[in-house]
């Protein structure tokens, strides 16, 4: 055992290890992704034994190839963040009625805030719809521990079990033991075993329900005397393990809640706050309700005030045991308005809310007033990289649309930042893959309106592929445009069906964007580098005043897997310092003197991607990729 | 407790930086918890490092630092101190990097983005302050990249022997045999450098 700093995400995925995990898949979504890339560096350095790791293709195939392995008899690992589960959601839910033999747990990340996410969705109440398991850890410890424990559950009754963690849990590190190898457990000599009950069938189903309420009522039991429900009593500056409540004010919370919660006690504590005595409930199984658990705490309430983040899902269950037991306490918590209804919560607000609830607001730090005189922050919001192939490509498109009344349907992954200014190439953005196909409603709606759809290489293969064929079944006159940076790069650049690198280290022969489109009736594809205006120019032009479904790709690699090109120059003595190339395409390595008349190239920022030579019209600008005549990137894939 | 708040813009390297100061606890024996800015905001948006390391052998509960409670801060550009600034301690340390880096939307305003009203404010709003010409270090070490190592050792400097900021907890030598784990083999010796540099900079503090 060595110590050894570990980001939530590494931890869980050791935990899984140590759990003798022999599969494990899913599809990279923040605050998700590290799990999976440590299980594969862990087995690529030879410290992780036995097991099995990829990146499939979206999370449904990912499930659904851990539901046929659990049935052989392996342990299981699902992984990806809350929206991923919306699209496994099919195959979760017919497999709980089927049930698991070899371990299968889902790893479903949640972002409160949201900080990198379209919804705020709580997974405790997908588990609840679903009839799984779920298990909230408060810091990446208690998580390590619900992994390990989850296989137990999952196998113990035949359920998938689903961890939960939150941003806060995955992206926070803290020190952990770690053994030098891990080994995955045998898969069962004589592996899947023939039986009916595989088969899903309604009469089937109608048994399985009753075995799934009969296990949830068991599992409620058994995690309420766990050590995942612990209850801490308060009294004076002393807080102790308690077996139950005592006092009549209790605080209860689920997630990182608990551990702002407990540290905004403290800091009241060392502010001389004289609190009255109080119980406090961390609820870490909150479906099945650990309701024993709860009642125990209940008992001789007068009110309770809930720290949770996304849904008020404890609160619910909190009222419900009040109803149920005819107990008399208050419950306090979003839906009375005594805590926060959405985004996360913080050691500050929850120092506030606990100060009013035990009634020592003296002991509040003063809020400083804001000072008048403090400049602005600058904006910054995150832009495409300097050397993105995706300026070149959005700026090509609407060049060519000028004119042209157009819909631009974006998609999910670094290109929806091409929604800001200047570039503003982004019309809509809901789900993975929806821009293909929220084009053709376009299209339809409105005939005389060029819907174009932006899709990257990795979404293509996750979401985009039936979209195309809707397309060219229902003829559908939209533009496809393809920005394959030949990574998925929003998440940290994991490889997928078109590179070929897999995560077990063989390559596959890459799945040509070209031949899918073709093999599913797209008749015009064009193609372009995108930083290339002229050629990329005349491409846009071709594929959008093809009419039916056309496709247009574009392709140059994402700058974080390549090394820079030598970096552009401005002529001083012809840059006029117009400003048309900075408001074009808004590179961040391009600014402005500070007297205004010139351009200036960061030489740190700038990739030399050359893009900003077409864009200048006084041949100012001047990339040696250019003058050499070389292809920007070619030979200069990164370390 | 001891926390260290972290303020850059994303490729910056505040992440390495605050497995840095991390590893540099731990060596102590002390509890530590970091979190980090992950994602979108990576690309070039603010982001942010928090460590907190329970220096009297406390237990630490939660990964972020409240505001108003950050012993130090470790500012990577101006315009993010500016935004980090409300989670200085009253009797805080900020740590700020020279340099001004526009972002898309300053250079597209048009109105110039420019570092010294920021330090000029930054001066009188925090408690205790030091300015540090990171790129004049980072030059004379040969590499932008290492920033990150010279503002993480100016904020060691500073806080020798004093009562505020690091308060003295972590010395020179410890800050180094972190880095040394934290970084691959070909860079150690261009951290190294950075990290001498900055102290040999700061070396007698003006910290005021």
């Amino acid at each position: 055992m060595r110590s050894t700093l570990l980001m939530g995400n590494e931890a869980f995925a050791w935990a899984a290890l140590e759990a003798g995990v022999n599969v494990v898949a899913g599809y990279p979504g923040t605050p998700s992704s590290e799990l999976v890339e440590t299980v594969a560096k862990l087995h690529a350095a030879g410290v992780a034994h036995d097991v099995y790791v990829e990146w499939s293709d979206n999370e449904k195939a990912a499930l659904e190839l851990l539901v046929g392995a659990s049935a052989s008899g392996a342990r299981g690992l699902f992984t990806c963040k809350q929206m991923g589960l919306n699209v496994a959601a099919d195959a979760l839910l017919s497999a709980n009625y089927v049930g698991v033999r070899g371990g299968l747990v889902l790893f479903v990340a949640d972002d409160p805030g949201p900080i990198s996410s379209q919804t705020e969705q709580d997974t405790r109440r997908f588990a609840n719809f679903a009839k799984v398991p779920v298990l909230d850890p408060w810091n990446p410890e208690s998580g390590a521990d619900m992994m390990r424990h989850a296989f137990e559950v999952s196998e113990t009754w035949h359920t998938p079990v689903i961890v939960r963690p939150t941003t806060r849990v995955n992206h926070a590190s803290t020190f952990f033991d770690v053994p030098s190898e891990t080994h995955a457990r045998p898969v069962p000599e004589g592996g899947f075993e023939k039986d009916p009950k595989w088969v899903i069938f309604p009469r089937r189903s109608y048994a399985a329900h009753g075995e799934i309420n009969d296990r949830l009522h068991e599992i409620a039991s058994e995690e309420a005397a766990g050590s995942f429900n612990p209850l801490y009593a308060y009294a004076g500056e002393e807080c102790a393990p308690a077996d139950a409540g005592a006092a009549p004010l209790g605080i209860v919370c689920g997630g990182v809640s608990g551990a702002y919660a407990r540290e905004a006690i403290e800091m009241l504590i060392a502010r001389g706050a004289q609190l009255p005595a109080f119980d406090f409930l961390q609820v870490g199984t909150p479906f099945p309700f650990p309701v024993r658990r709860a009642r125990a705490f209940a008992a001789g309430k007068t009110d309770v005030l809930v720290f949770e983040e996304l849904d008020h899902v404890i609160e619910d269950d909190l009222l419900m045991l009040a109803g149920r037991d005819k107990l008399s306490y208050r419950v306090h918590g979003k839906l009375d308005g005594s805590t926060l209804a959405r985004g996360e919560n913080s050691v500050e607000d929850c120092a506030r809310r606990i100060a009013r609830f035990l009634g020592v607001t003296d002991a509040l730090p003063e809020e400083p007033a804001p000072d008048p005189a403090a400049p602005q922050a600058p904006a910054r919001p995150p832009v495409l990289c300097a050397g993105c192939p995706h300026r070149g490509a959005f700026y090509a498109v609407k060049r060519a649309l000028r004119g042209k009344k157009n819909v631009l349907c974006g998609d999910i992954g670094c290109y929806t930042l091409g929604n800001a200014k200047p570039l503003e190439a982004v019309d809509t953005c809901l789900c993975m893959g929806a821009g293909i196909t929220m084009a053709q409603g376009v299209a339809v709606a409105e005939p005389g309106t060029k819907a174009v759809a932006f899709i990257g290489d990795s979404t293509f293969f996750a979401s985009g592929m039936t979209g195309v064929a809707n397309a060219v079944y229902n003829q559908h006159d939209i533009t496809i445009v393809v920005l394959d940076n030949s990574t998925t790069a929003m998440t940290g650049g994991q490889p997928h069906p078109g590179i070929g690198r897999t995560l077990m280290g063989p390559v596959s022969d890459p799945i040509r964007i070209e031949a899918v489109l073709e093999g599913l009736g797209v008749t015009c594809i064009e193609h372009a580098n995108p930083l290339y205006l002229k050629e990329s120019l005349a491409a846009a032009r071709r594929a959008v005043d093809f009419e039916g479904p056309s496709a247009l790709i574009f392709r140059s690699p994402c700058t974080q897997i390549v090394r820079p090109e030598p970096r552009a120059v401005v002529d001083d003595d012809a840059c006029v310092g117009c400003r048309v190339c900075v408001e074009a395409i808004g590179c961040p390595a391009m600014t402005m003197s500070a007297d205004g008349s010139k351009m200036i190239v960061d030489a740190a920022t700038c990739y030399g991607c050359g893009l900003c030579v077409d864009v200048c019209q006084h041949g100012a600008i001047s990339a040696a990729v250019r003058t050499e005549g070389r292809v920007p990137f070619a030979g200069k894939a990164g370390e | 407790m001891l926390n260290v708040l972290i303020a850059g813009i994303g490729g910056q390297g505040s992440v390495l930086a605050a497995k840095i100061l991390a590893a540099a606890a731990q060596a102590r024996g002390w509890k530590v918890r970091t979190a980090e800015t992950i994602g979108m905001a990576q690309r070039g948006g603010n982001v942010t490092s928090h460590v907190r390391m329970g220096d009297a052998g406390e237990e630490v509960h939660a990964p972020l630092i409240a505001r108003g409670t950050a012993d130090c801060i470790v500012a990577l550009e101006p315009g993010e101190a500016v935004r980090a600034l409300p989670y200085l301690a009253p009797d805080g340390l900020l740590v700020c990097a020279r340099t001004a880096i526009p972002s898309v939307e300053t250079t597209l305003s048009g109105e110039p983005y420019e570092a010294e009203p920021l330090l000029a404010y930054l001066e009188g709003a925090a408690p205790h302050f030091l300015a540090v010409d990171e790129a004049a270090i980072c030059e004379e070490v040969g590499s932008r990249k290492v920033a990150n190592l010279v503002m993480l050792a100016s904020a060691v400097a500073a806080s020798n022997g004093t009562s505020f900021g690091l308060r003295g907890a972590i010395g020179t030598d410890e800050l180094v045999r972190a880095m040394e784990a934290c970084v691959k083999p070909a860079f150690v010796a261009l951290n190294r450098a950075a990290i001498d540099t900055a102290i040999a900079r700061v070396g007698a503090p003006s910290v005021n």
